[in-house]
């Protein structure tokens, strides 16, 4: 197995390195979180990285050629491919080195899906990969609960009645998009009892972030971070506030932070006081409301997610995380 | 072939093995860096055969069972970015399921060599041999090629090797292996030694275009109708190189190796004089031999050409030897509903490549042995009547024929 | 009459149904005299992306067979009227698909015309457009920028004031009381079509002459062709950066230079060095990697780069340390970490001036999605 790098936890916003990995210039959004998520990674991971990233926002609006803000070396792969395009980079970093084709040493691998291309068409693919305990990667699925590369589509992270291109508000339904967003993180952190490393980030907390890359692509084997990416184009709001509705997402308690290290879930930042009760959460409706995809929501859909929210932290058995409750006897 | 430790190919060998082994063996003389497997019939007794070298020691590579075939496909197209040599494989509807990834490795340009154990497309299932799956991705800038015997199989699997990783070539390469005759069926086959394919086989090297840290650089950014064309054309460039990359390599290896044809591109059996030319590829170039002697003993001019590859599709080759006949009659182990003449493909191709000589010959195309029907001497003897009755009475009663199907 | 095309220059997202709604009322519009028309977006502009410049196109003919002429094109070679929906993009625009910077009159024909949304006069607008050879129209439709989300639209009547403008500059096009129809039975109410009425009757044209206007020449490139190309998809990564301006303390990042990004604000942080706490959230949280670390420790903002998002004035903690103000009134993409190192009160008043203009004017990215902009409609419009 192939051996990782020496990144350590870094501790206070003025020790974050000054280096980029990621530079001005891409095509995105103002105010793109998702942008965001991209420069902190490469930042924390550092320049001997190699970075794959599949189709999306993160690829068309990154990439144009012959331009790029990639300064490591970066490959396109598949909407779905991921997963396997980590693996085979690994696979063949591994094989070279081991054969004696390649000098030895640690080198990053991360592949990065968007949530359409990571937790529906490409669950397979990561599912897979993180089956492979030899080879050290990180995929990290940026979620801005759209298809957003193609003008915001309805995708299996998308809430309950945001309004998209496939789900918009009509005169007869309004909440077209009934499905509840998936719980992709828990969902492979149970299904790959191996797995060392499982998180969910949020770029808005950027040194958290810059410490869950590092701590991914230290431990060993494949690993797995799911960011929640604010996105002032398919959310609509004044892409200002970018930073304050990554906030407002874990205040409210509808995004949860945390780590599953070696199979012990540990809760980071406004997630952690919440669930210790040293901080109330925020009420659902102040996310919610500042953002035209919902500008369409009744109190009754507000209450729906509202008791959606309280039932994840006073019903489950790891609150916000593993929805699941021991039936009493 | 047993599947104890081999002596790791320090003598010429003979093995009685199918060509999915023989090219199994060819991976491990070419010391391939990273395999991917997907279970699908035919094509996977290839991946028994490799996971069984890798098991026992004789053979060092990263062997991946993937959960879909379009993973398959993905996995080795980024171990190639990075530099490693791979292999992998598929049939009819798996290969499809892998569409994407496969044309995304050509306009990469990376040199995965593929095995596609020909089957036919679902629906139905049936496992039984038909071209349709790699003929299906004919335009996208694989090189093609189809093997006739075990023994092609191994010598083609190192060619493809050496012809695709040529950085003036850099292209993907697929070897069609007829299900169950190719696959499962074992013949006698010479294995070379490790020396000699050191010879012939130079390592992969990417050079400025490998993905790695000491070379950064962003591969495949998004483009704009601003440079598609532009790349198109250099892989269109690159296809055009490989013609005389095959042809040098072929060379080489009928120098290192001791056989081969006169041609890379096609093999030529009694075709001095022929006034009737059968025209195929893969297997049925067996029972097809077999008529053309048998037409030999009765004084009778009948002649077979088999293509090899059919991606550089020979052209002039083609021209050249088909040029001299009355009539060629074309074997389609495949169909294209509503084609031209609602022929098949080899025939589509074949007829617009001849289509600038000065000299037509008389061109019929037969459809047969589909779904893995067998194709029989006396199948041969039919299209051939046909044939000659065109010759005869100078004119086509019908363009295409499906022979063998039961009314 | 022949052939007449109109290009909508708008900001991406902010301004696409804006822009959509212009386009297919000209071609409603041009129905009602019995001409024939199409509205298309340049498809390489799309998929849009906030703020970042995009064009839609309407081109009318008298029948189907000069139409064709413009069909199957992703834009046309010249237009008769540029519509410009946010002033700040006279400066000249990178747009999305784009390589390098287009001036905004790029399309528009000899003596065509430049509608333009804008609260500034016309000479300060002249200022920052480019110079052309030939002469053209400036009309100034008197008012605030207009911003939308995605699914919510803010309808102030700009479309409405364009139009009426537009009827007025380009009169081959069609006549007001045929605009006025084809409003109404798009479903616009009395108010729009009177909205449009006013700027129809008020609209004034000021002469451009040729070679009048910013002598600055766009930065542009020539696109290699195949050969020079390198093979594989392939493209050499930006470069690792270093210290600040060359030095060996701080840090730069490379920067693109093939996609530069700062036609997309329309609003610039200007920034206070002297109360920074150097928190770093502003370096740490910008998107667009926009801040170069200074010796010192403070954070320049490259106006290169930055694309006028507004996340920096958000998360800095310091009340007016880093404060968005508008685009219009600036002529440069200066340093002004260097401003403000070469004299340290001039740079305060200057910057002050700016802060206190911002708050008394408030110039936003302004939308909001909820409740009525009936109020808005009369604001917005000329005092």
């Amino acid at each position: 197995m192939t051996s990782v790098q020496d990144l350590p936890q870094i501790q206070g916003v003025k020790n974050i390195p000054l280096a980029e990995g990621y530079t001005s210039g891409h095509r995105t959004c103002q105010g793109c979180e998702s942008a965001l998520v991209m420069r902190l990674m490469i930042k924390a991971a550092g320049q001997r990285t190699i970075v794959v990233g599949s189709t999306g926002c993160m690829y068309v609006a990154n990439t144009t050629y012959y331009s790029t803000p990639w300064v490591v070396p970066w490959m396109h792969t598949q909407l779905g491919s991921a997963g396997s395009a980590a693996t085979g980079t690994a696979a063949a970093l591994s094989s070279m080195m081991r054969k004696g084709k390649m000098t030895k040493e640690p080198i990053n691998v991360i592949a990065f899906c968007g949530d359409g291309g990571g937790a529906d068409m490409g669950l397979a693919a990561i599912s897979a990969a993180l089956q492979h305990d030899e080879y050290n990667l990180l995929i990290l699925m940026y979620d801005n609960e759209s298809y957003a590369n193609t003008d915001i589509q309805a995708s299996g992270s998308t809430p309950y009645g945001a309004n998209t291109t496939f789900s918009p508000v009509g005169k007869e339904i309004r909440n077209m998009n009934k499905r509840w967003k998936k719980n992709t993180a828990p969902m492979l952190a149970v299904g790959h009892p191996n797995v060392r490393y499982v998180a969910s980030a949020d770029g808005s907390y950027g040194l958290d972030f810059n410490n869950k890359i590092r701590r991914a692509l230290t431990i060993g084997g494949p690993t797995f971070i799911h960011s929640i990416d604010p996105c002032p184009k398919g959310w609509d709001y004044d892409p200002k506030f970018s930073h304050e509705l990554g906030m407002l997402i874990v205040e409210t308690g509808l995004w949860v932070q945390y780590e599953i290290i070696d199979g012990e879930l540990t809760l980071n930042g406004p997630s952690r006081a919440i669930a210790r009760g040293v901080r109330k959460r925020k009420p659902v409706e102040d996310y919610l409301l500042r953002q035209g995809r919902f500008a369409h929501f009744t109190p009754e859909d507000i209450k729906l997610f509202q008791d959606k929210v309280d039932e994840s932290w006073e019903k489950w058995w790891l609150p916000g995380v593993i929805p699941v409750s021991m039936k009493e006897d | 072939m047993t599947s104890t430790a081999i002596e790791l190919f320090q003598t010429e060998t003979e093995e009685l093995i199918s060509g999915s082994e023989a090219i199994g063996l060819a991976c491990a003389l070419a010391d391939v860096d990273v395999i991917t497997a997907y279970p699908i019939r035919p094509y996977d007794t290839v991946m028994q055969f490799v996971s069984r070298l890798k098991a026992d020691g004789s053979f060092d590579f990263d062997f991946i069972v993937a959960e879909s075939e379009h993973s398959q496909f993905e996995i080795v197209k980024h171990a190639s970015s990075v530099g490693a040599r791979t292999f992998t494989g598929s049939s009819g509807v798996g290969w499809f399921y892998a569409f994407e990834a496969i044309t995304v490795t050509a306009g990469l340009r990376l040199p995965v060599v593929a095995m596609v154990g020909n089957r036919a497309l679902d629906d139905p299932g049936a496992f039984g041999v038909e071209h349709n799956d790699a003929l299906a991705v004919r335009d996208l800038g694989w090189m093609l090629y189809w093997v006739a015997t075990a023994q092609e199989a191994l010598d083609i699997a190192l060619l493809a090797w050496r012809v695709a990783e040529d950085p003036d070539v850099f292209l993907p390469m697929a070897l069609s292996c007829d299900g169950s005759f190719l696959t499962h069926s074992q013949a006698i086959v010479n294995v070379p030694t490790r020396e000699q394919v050191d010879k012939f086989l130079p390592p992969y090297d990417r050079g400025k275009l490998q993905l790695h840290p000491d070379n950064p650089i962003t591969i495949a950014p998004q483009v704009n109708e601003d440079w598609l064309m532009e790349m198109r054309r250099q892989s269109d460039e690159a296809m055009h190189r490989s013609v005389a990359k095959i042809k040098q390599a072929y060379e080489e290896f009928k120098e290192i190796f001791g056989r081969g044809d006169p041609s890379p591109f096609v093999e030529e059996y009694m075709t001095e004089d022929a006034e009737i030319i059968i025209v195929g590829m893969g297997t049925l170039a067996l029972p097809v031999r077999v008529a053309v002697r048998r037409y030999q003993e009765q004084g009778r001019k009948v002649g077979f050409l088999r293509v090899k590859f059919f991606r550089p599709f020979p052209t002039e080759e083609l021209q050249e030897i088909l040029t001299k006949c009355k009539a060629v009659c074309v074997v389609d182990r495949d169909y294209s509903y509503g084609a031209p003449s609602f022929g098949g493909v080899l025939f589509t191709e074949l007829r617009s490549a001849l289509y600038p000589m000065e000299k037509h010959p008389h061109m019929l195309n037969f459809i047969a042995g589909l779904g893995g029907r067998e194709v029989h001497v006396n199948d041969v003897n039919e299209m051939v009547d046909i044939t000659q009755k065109a010759i005869d009475t100078g004119k086509i009663e019908k363009e295409t024929t499906w022979i063998g199907v039961r009314d | 009459m022949s052939t007449v095309a109109v290009e909508v220059i708008y900001r991406g997202i902010f301004q696409r149904t804006l822009a959509r709604n212009i386009v297919r009322s000209i071609v409603f519009a041009a129905r009602k005299e019995g001409k024939i028309g199409t509205a298309f977006g340049r498809y390489g502009d799309s998929p849009e992306r906030n703020g970042i410049p995009a064009k839609q196109f309407a081109v009318v003919a008298d029948n189907a067979e000069e139409l064709e002429e413009t069909l199957a094109r992703y834009e046309p070679t010249e237009v008769d009227v540029t519509i410009n929906v946010d002033d700040t993009m006279c400066k000249g625009i990178e747009s999305w698909a784009w390589y390098g910077l287009q001036p905004i009159n790029q399309l528009t024909k000899a003596n065509g015309t430049l509608i333009v949304t804008s609260r500034q006069d016309a000479d300060s607008l002249i200022e920052d457009i480019h110079q052309k050879d030939t002469a053209f129209g400036l009309s100034i439709s008197k008012s605030t920028v207009s911003f939308s989300g995605l699914w919510v639209y803010k309808d102030d009547h700009t479309d409405a004031r364009i139009l009426g403008t537009l009827c007025n500059v380009c009169p081959q096009l069609f006549s007001f009381d045929s605009m006025a129809q084809a409003m109404a039975e798009q479903g616009n109410d009395e108010t729009k079509v009177a909205s449009a009425r006013r700027a129809y009757d008020g609209a004034t044209t000021r002469q451009v002459e040729p070679g009048e206007g910013s002598s600055e020449v766009p930065f542009t490139f020539d696109l290699l062709g195949w050969q020079a190309m390198e093979e594989g998809l392939v493209i050499r990564a930006q470069g690792k950066g270093g210290g600040f301006r060359g030095g060996d303390e701080g840090f730069q990042p490379d920067r693109n230079e093939v996609f530069k990004k700062f036609s997309t604000r329309s609003m610039r942080p200007v920034i206070n060095f002297e109360t920074c706490i150097k928190c770093t959230l502003c370096w740490l949280q910008c998107p667009d990697t926009c801040f170069d670390v200074t010796p010192d420790g403070l954070y320049d903002a490259n106006m290169e780069s930055c694309c006028g998002c507004g996340v920096c004035e958000a998360v800095c903690p310091v009340p007016d340390c880093v404060t968005m103000v508008s685009e219009a009134d600036f002529n440069d993409n200066s340093s002004q970490y260097e401003a403000w190192q070469e004299d340290k009160p001039a740079y305060q008043t200057w910057m002050t001036a700016l802060v206190d203009k911002q708050k008394a004017e408030s110039r936003t990215h302004g939308f909001h999605h909820i409740g009525g902009y009936a109020e808005d409609i009369a604001a917005s419009e000329d005092a």
